[in-house]
């Protein structure tokens, strides 16, 4: 599995895919740079950014292989296992994404320690000694990492295999994702410490477990398809 | 290793292209599948290699499998070196006996020279040589051959025949298809043949072209 890990993670890394998911990203997040606004909130949003950005990584990794090149890995290793590694390497990517946003979020939203502002070195050192604020907001951004990999992985191949279709129902089901109810990412992100907007904002257990489920459903879904159909398109003879 | 009434179809609805298959791919077996085209031959030999599953039946027992499709077009971000060492490890290899085999195939195929060529500027028949070479890789178990051998140069040709021929001396099972009737003439322990309708015949032995007509062929054929 390792091996495919490496297989999957260099095709994204070298093939450039990833560049459009990271600028992406980065739009998003400076979309939502404000200034002075509290670490919690602005670790909150980064988080959040995570959605799109992973649900997009996973369509890039998974459209990545030429069919041969997939067969081929296929019968070496297991086509569902490689369809796995796949998605990890989205995740393990979209988790970089997320650790980047954090320390981005660190730098520049209000110290978590009152008093005079300091330079990003200060609030670094705040942050660290004060660790709660960052750790939950770390614990949000890996949920909305497992959101973004579950719509990634239900909305393109091989469950939905016209490109119309997947980039459609992608950007559904971020939105989905995002702002519905019953989305794990939207119950993380709304779930409030209090009143003080500077206290840290941890997810809770429920939205935790959903995400969680929801990734490996879709995951197992996903790798028992690949394993079981193929497309007609390298057929024949 | 054995094929347990084995059936394909893309989809519920969609016709069978490979219906009720049974038979047993032997240690040392060198199983040429014949077959007009669009009888379903790369289907079942994609189902043989685990590519993918089965629509009914099974499959049993299958070792470790090196799988050479019909295309290899590359399209991926790797050097022709670089593919064959992370596909070395794939195939469960690791260290530097790996990239010693990488290479010793590479050289063998006569690709040596496209080592650090990246894999999309790569000809049909390198592309082809860099997916034969992944697949001789692992060196025992299943070897299924898709038209293997279409686009090649002749001594890439022998070379594949005489690395497919050892492999099942050594014990291991080879399944291929060829347009060439001559492809390993007089070796092949059985032949299996797909009607039109998805059902396969097995037929024993061996009685194709003699040798010379062989060498005729590999000559014409470049």
């Amino acid at each position: 599995m390792i091996a495919l890990l490496r297989y999957e993670t260099a095709i994204l890394a070298r093939s450039y895919r990833w560049l459009f998911p990271v600028i992406t990203y980065a739009f998003l997040v400076s979309v939502g740079f404000e200034g002075q606004t509290p670490l919690a909130e602005g670790l909150d949003w980064s988080a959040a950014m995570l959605v799109p950005a992973v649900a997009l990584l996973t369509r890039m990794i998974v459209c990545a292989e030429p069919d041969a090149a997939r067969a081929v890995v296929g019968a070496a290793a297991g086509p569902a296992r490689a369809h796995l590694a796949a998605l990890a390497s989205a995740v393990g990517a979209g988790l970089l994404l997320g650790l980047a946003g954090a320390v981005f979020e660190v730098l520049t939203s209000e110290s978590v320690e009152r008093g005079p502002a300091g330079g990003p070195a200060a609030k670094l050192a705040a942050t660290l000694a004060h660790p709660a604020v960052l750790v939950a907001g770390l614990a949000v951004a890996v949920i909305c990492v497992l959101v973004g990999s579950a719509a990634g992985t239900l909305c393109n191949p091989p469950l939905i295999r016209h490109q119309g279709m997947a980039i459609l129902s992608t950007l559904c089901l971020v939105v989905l994702g995002l702002a519905a109810g019953v989305s794990p990412a939207a119950a993380a992100l709304r779930y409030r410490g209090g009143p003080g907007a500077a206290l840290p904002h941890w997810p809770g257990a429920v939205p935790a477990i959903t995400a969680l489920g929801l990734a490996v459903v879709t995951w197992t879904v996903a790798a028992l398809v690949a394993a079981r159909r193929d497309s007609r398109a390298t057929a024949g003879g | 290793m054995r094929l347990e009434a084995v059936g394909k179809r893309y989809g519920p609805r969609a016709p069978w292209v490979v219906r009720d298959v049974s038979a047993a791919v032997p240690a040392g077996g060198l199983i040429r599948l014949e077959g007009r085209n669009g009888s379903g031959k790369s289907t079942l030999l994609k189902v043989i290699a685990g590519v993918c599953l089965p629509s009914s039946g099974r499959v049993r027992g299958r070792p470790h499998v090196g799988y050479v499709p019909e295309r290899f077009p590359g399209g991926l971000p790797f050097s022709a070196r670089e593919y064959l060492r992370h596909m070395a490890r794939v195939h469960g290899l690791a260290g530097t006996p790996a990239d010693r085999r990488v290479d010793e195939w590479l050289d063998r195929l006569g690709a040596a020279g496209y080592a650090h060529a990246p894999l999309r500027s790569l000809s049909k028949g390198m592309c082809q040589k860099v997916a034969i070479a992944q697949a001789l890789l692992p060196g025992s178990g299943l070897l299924v051959l898709d038209e293997a051998w279409t686009g090649l140069d002749a001594a890439a040709r022998r070379t594949l025949e005489a690395a497919a021929a050892a492999w099942a001396a050594a014990g291991g099972r080879v399944v291929f298809v060829d347009h060439d009737p001559a492809r390993l003439a007089g070796r092949a322990s059985e032949r299996w043949q797909l009607d039109g309708t998805g059902r396969l015949t097995i037929v024993a032995g061996d009685h194709v072209a003699p040798p010379r007509d062989r060498q005729r062929r590999d000559g014409l054929d470049l």
